[in-house]
């Protein structure tokens, strides 16, 4: 709406992944008087045995697992929470492709992070060379890090199928595949709401990570059922015009 | 086999129904009703007519501890008081046999089988979890309403299926 | 029931996994979507949480009564057991410890070593939220939505009527996480009027 860059209009609330540059003044001895210099000290109070976030590693919940049903819980009560303010099904899933955004923007920071703490080339995929920047220029490579990391560390396991429009009106549209969306798992949508695929949540996330790239696209969630996969869902990601473009200057300089 | 997972509300409504044995005769949806509603009555009945022992004055120290207090307190209990009444919960015919399974919550399952399927608790079991996934985690089911759930409807249809 | 006993079915329960951060962003996201309808105004952003949690403690249940196949507690003392190395274990991993029980035995706490909804979590730098919000608000609807629909003690069918509220969170600077539960009343079974 009136805010087009959205990751600045989020929230600084919750669930910061991206390191501790402020919590470094916490260590400084604390001058007593009220110094005027505008200092960038975090106003935030902090437990005496100092369990905070930047205490912790970031990595210590890596592997951890819980609960599938906490995640269904939480997930169906976002869904009926967001269904009580929109007028639609457009709407709803517009919502929940809002409440993913932020995710992916999180969600890119930390795979980034752990890309490279681990060495391991588990963001290249077959289509990057060993480079040291990981951070995707071609949108190949973004939905390779969408397709493999991101849902690996989402869901454990790669999403089942890539694909590029075959119409050449829309090159610019992808389409990723899953063929049994976690998020979906215990739901039933109602016959009168058929069109509607609560998975916009993930295609929110998948908006945010493509933002937090660089690569301005909107996603959504199609229902794409078939026999065996009831709840087949296919990701139709669109890349902006800006996207296309760079693409091209970018593959006339040989970038990959 | 022939089943009829029936989960009926607290309130004695029935909010599902179905069969699991094709080319029965069909009972009505308002039989079925009858049915639910009828047999929530005679389940609270047979939990009302539990019959009841005089309290012997020695175990009152025990009911009375802190901690331990239920409310209601008569001069009566039951064998083990321990353990509250349950109600009907098997009924058997010729024909069939009905089982009710009441969960801690209040609903109950009604399974109607030919007398000759063992292993009814299992079956029971499995479609409560089922309704724990399926039903109650789905944001569009509103509670106490009736379940119009089709994953619930594919997983039960599959698991039965692949029992027989 | 014992208190080692109900750990080992918390620990015993097959539980379907998902990775935990997931679990944890999305809960983040959610207080914060919170935050922005209601202008953080955080007293009801607590408010809508709790209810929330509540909505979530009456579905919750019948999956702890179905997956962990444990029979009715006999007095509050077993429950709050039952709620700490149970019910915390299968769906947070975690198992807060009971104590500051009241002398009527009406009231307890339970004290959260971790909270994986908190994981990563840092309130608002507002002046506000960390004396106002709390964070993890939905737990204390869930255990009041749960215990409601149960049918408890014995000998004769009850439900439980018990409000929580956190008094304490690392969130806010303090040192422990702390809810505290109380037993408001048992509310008795209605029969059904007798029809003869």
């Amino acid at each position: 709406m009136a805010a087009p860059p959205r990751h600045v209009s989020m929230l600084s609330i919750s669930n910061s992944n991206t390191g501790a540059p402020q919590s470094a003044s916490s260590d400084k001895p604390q001058t007593p008087q009220p110094s005027p210099s505008p200092q960038p000290t975090s106003g935030l109070r902090v437990p005496s045995n100092r369990k905070t976030i930047y205490d912790r590693h970031l990595n210590r919940s890596r592997n951890a697992e819980l609960s599938r049903a906490s995640f269904a819980y939480l997930f169906a009560e976002m869904v009926t929470y967001a269904q009580r303010r929109v007028t639609g099904i457009q709407d709803l899933e517009k919502r929940l492709n809002e409440q993913g955004y932020p995710l992916g923007l999180r969600l890119l920071d930390l795979l980034f992070y752990r890309s490279t703490s681990t060495s391991s080339s588990a963001l290249s995929s077959s289509s990057t060379s060993s480079s040291p920047p990981n951070r995707p220029l071609r949108i190949l490579p973004l939905l390779h890090l969408i397709h493999g990391p991101l849902w690996r560390l989402l869901f454990q396991r790669s999403a089942d199928a890539l694909e590029h429009s075959v119409s050449p009106d829309t090159p610019n549209e992808y389409m990723i595949t899953d063929n049994d969306p976690l998020v979906n798992t215990y739901i039933s949508v109602p016959r009168e709401m058929n069109m509607l695929n609560c998975a916009a949540f993930i295609a929110g996330i998948i908006e945010g990570v493509c933002d937090g790239c660089g690569f301005e696209a909107k996603v959504s969630a199609h229902n794409q059922p078939t026999e065996m996969w009831p709840s087949r869902t296919v990701f139709l990601l669109r890349f902006g015009d800006s996207v296309m473009e760079r693409e091209k200057v970018l593959e006339r300089n040989g970038v990959k | 086999m022939c089943a009829h997972p029936n989960p009926t509300d607290r309130a004695g409504g029935l909010i599902y129904q179905r069969e699991f044995q094709a080319g029965l005769r069909k009972l009505s949806t308002n039989d079925y009703l009858v049915l639910a509603g009828t047999f929530h009555g005679v389940h609270a009945i047979t939990r009302s007519i539990t019959p009841k022992l005089p309290l012997a004055p020695s175990t009152s120290p025990v009911a009375s501890s802190p901690g331990t207090t239920a409310p209601a307190t008569s001069g009566y209990s039951y064998p083990n008081p321990g353990v509250p009444a349950t109600g009907l919960e098997f009924l058997e015919t010729d024909k069939f046999h009905l089982t009710c399974f009441q969960t801690l919550t209040g609903t109950k399952f009604l399974l109607f089988t030919d007398p000759l399927t063992g292993n009814v608790d299992t079956i029971m079991n499995k479609i409560y979890e089922l309704y724990a996934d399926y039903v109650m985690k789905n944001p569009f089911y509103q509670l106490e309403m009736p379940v119009r759930c089709e994953a619930f409807d594919r997983h039960l249809g599959a698991w039965l299926r692949g029992r027989t | 029931m014992s208190a080692t006993k109900a750990s080992r079915i918390g620990e015993e329960t097959r539980i379907d996994k998902v990775n935990a951060e997931l679990v944890t962003l999305t809960y983040g996201t959610i207080v914060a979507q919170l935050c922005q309808d209601y202008d953080n105004d955080y007293q009801e952003v607590n408010k809508q949480l709790e209810k929330m949690g509540y909505n979530i403690g009456m579905r919750l249940i019948e999956d702890f009564l179905a997956k962990s196949g444990v029979g009715r507690c006999a007095n509050f003392r077993e429950t709050a057991d039952m709620i700490a190395k149970v019910g915390f274990k299968i769906f947070l991993n975690v198992a807060p410890t009971v104590t500051n029980w009241a002398s009527d035995n009406n009231q307890f706490s339970l004290i959260f070593e971790d909270n994986p909804l908190a994981d990563f979590v840092e309130l608002p730098d507002d002046g506000r939220a960390q004396d106002e919000l709390w964070f993890s608000n939905i737990l204390c609807g869930v255990l009041r939505g749960a215990l409601e629909m149960v049918n408890f003690a014995s000998p004769f069918p009850v439900q439980m009527q018990i409000e929580a509220h956190f008094v304490s969170d690392v969130l806010r600077g303090d040192d422990t996480t702390e809810m505290r539960v109380s037993l408001v009343r048992y509310i008795e079974d209605e029969m059904p009027p007798e029809e003869e």
